[in-house]
């Protein structure tokens, strides 16, 4: 019981200091995971409504790579970008290993099929009839996109949280592609990592809240936005 | 009339089996109103014509008003405007005017009743100037009391232009079609100006959808030039028909070619005079239905007018008369 004491206290003690070196971690946290979602959602919401409203050959096989790739593990990703971005890789010129630009594009590649399965779901869920007078609108193929993209927001918003969600909580990519380098390419998850193997077990698990409170801020804004427009 | 728009089938139900429908046509500035049954296929033959089936985008040439108005997020304004043109929004804003949602259109979309969203929808998909105009059940939201101005600003809004107007409701069929398609079972039965398919189906199960009350059946007693005598129980009935003496045959009517009258001897040219007492009157839309049993129950619907003028009840004796013309006998069991 003691030893649990300890861990709280120890927790509360982190928490309570907030140096400069926990605030550049949270800090990189929010830009690298806020980045990859904003990449991941930009790039896979239209590929996600593609999906969903297209009537193409492929579509079927698109469709299962994309929800094959929301299960995709994060350590597998970064394993990709790592062989691609080493110094003998395709990309191995850009030098971009082990730096936030790397982790940005391994989380990237994580919440992208996140974000168009999940609109591509919620496409899905109109129906035949609202379909149909989306269809009715005599629209080009952005407008009707555009119009569908409204009738589905809350859908749309539900895979930023889910994305986000993803990539915030995700360890193994950003561990291989950033190589949790202090100061330069620690974030949240990958400093409990390096907290909980050295047995610094109380700042483990404040650095845990910490990241807790940052998906809780995110999703309480997403989910106001969601509601705000769900009706209207 | 020249045929503006001419569509040749197979017209396929989703579950595969095709409509029996060759092909449809309709004339620049004619408003043909595609006409049956609930399941009848009307539906699928409109989506059809607009392409929807397959989840393809409408041809920029033809606008279409699918059934059951959908509320796109947004306001009312926004679903009356979405995917028209610039120079169209006053058009659709005079259209909202006339169907009387010009007070609603600051409102959230979703919280319109049915039938003022009907009349949004409804205005955005006249307000554009595609030459031809697909509605399905446009008036089927509207009170019923609001569906004659609703039809006449249609009328107005398709002049010159072609529209095919679905409807399961005879009074939006007469007031917004010059010619009518009945479909029953996936099948276009009759097609033909409105007036002459109400008043003389070309057999009974267009009679019975169309709205038709009389259908009386008998054995043929008498044929010769195109008409026939049918013994329907105590009376013979004359129609149009091309029967044997003998043949089991039905004879179809409308109730609005049945004139009511005092039962005081009068001349008529109608063959076809007798008669009884009122058995019932119930209101039917605008009109009244008068039921008499001459030996046979014939129903006769006539204006509220001269309903009022002859004094009729129950129980009242009148003389009921329609011409040989007006009916047709048809064989029973088979379907022309």
């Amino acid at each position: 019981m003691e030893f649990l004491w300890d861990v709280i206290r120890d927790a509360v003690a982190a928490l309570g200091d907030f140096g400069p070196e926990l605030r550049e971690v949270l800090w990189l946290t929010i830009v690298v995971s806020g980045l990859a979602t904003v990449i991941g959602v930009v790039t896979g919401v239209p590929v996600g409504l593609g999906l969903g409203l297209g009537r193409f050959r492929g579509r079927k096989v698109a469709l299962t790579i994309v929800n094959a790739g929301m299960g995709i593990p994060p350590v597998l990703a970064g394993l990709v970008l790592l062989v691609v971005l080493w110094d003998d890789g395709p990309l191995g010129g850009l030098d971009a290993l082990f730096t936030p630009g790397a982790m940005v594009a391994a989380q990237a590649l994580l919440a992208f099929p996140i974000a168009a399965g999940v609109t591509a779901a919620a496409v899905a869920n109109l129906g035949f009839d609202a379909r149909e007078h989306i269809a009715a609108l005599g629209l080009s193929r952005t407008g009707t996109a555009a119009v569908s993209a409204r009738e589905v927001w809350p859908g749309i918003v539900g895979a930023t949280a889910a994305a986000f969600g993803r990539v915030v909580s995700e360890v193994g990519a950003v561990l291989i592609v950033g190589g949790n380098i202090r100061g330069e390419t620690r974030v949240l998850t990958t400093a409990i990592v390096e907290e909980a193997r050295q047995a610094r077990f109380g700042a483990a698990v404040g650095l845990g809240v910490l990241l807790l409170v940052l998906a809780l801020v995110v999703s309480t804004v997403l989910t106001a936005t969601q509601l705000r427009r769900a009706d209207g | 009339m020249a045929e503006a728009f001419v569509f040749t089938g197979p017209f396929r139900l989703p579950r595969g089996e095709a409509l029996d429908v060759a092909e449809l046509s309709v004339g620049r500035g004619e408003r043909l109103v595609i006409f049956g049954p609930n399941g009848a296929g009307k539906t699928t033959l409109l989506r059809h014509l607009a392409g929807t089936l397959t989840g393809a985008p409408v041809d920029p040439g033809i606008a279409y008003l699918p059934q059951r108005a959908h509320a796109f997020k947004g306001s009312a304004r926004r679903n009356l405007l979405l995917g028209l043109a610039k120079d169209r929004h006053g058009a659709a804003e005079h259209l909202a005017a006339e169907l009387r949602v010009s007070g609603l259109l600051e409102r959230a979309a979703v919280s319109l009743s049915g039938g003022e969203r009907q009349r949004v929808a409804l205005a955005r998909a006249l307000a554009g100037t595609e030459p031809l105009v697909l509605l399905d059940e446009p008036l089927a939201a509207i009170d019923l009391r609001d569906r004659d101005t609703v039809a006449a600003a249609i009328v107005r809004a398709l002049e010159g232009r072609s529209g095919v107007i679905v409807t399961h409701d005879e009074a939006t069929a007469a007031a917004v079609g010059d010619r009518i398609a009945v479909i029953v079972d996936g099948s276009i039965r009759q097609v033909g100006p409105v007036a002459d398919v109400f008043s003389l189906p070309a057999d009974e199960e267009v009679a019975a959808v169309v709205g038709l009350r009389n259908v009386l059946e008998g054995d043929v007693v008498a044929a010769g030039d195109g008409l026939v005598a049918v013994a329907c129980g105590s009376v013979e009935v004359w129609a149009l028909g091309e029967l044997d003496p003998g043949d089991p045959a039905r004879v179809l009517f409308g109730g609005e070619t049945v004139t009511v009258s005092p039962p005081a001897p009068m001349t008529s040219s109608a063959r076809n005079r007798w008669t009884g007492r009122v058995l019932t009157v119930r209101r039917v839309g605008r009109l009244v239905e008068v039921i008499v049993d001459v030996g046979v129950p014939v129903a006769a619907v006539i204006t509220p007018g001269s309903f009022e003028a002859l004094g009729l009840g129950e129980g009242s004796e009148v003389a009921v008369s329609f011409k040989a013309t007006a009916a047709r006998a048809v064989a029973v069991g088979i379907h022309h």
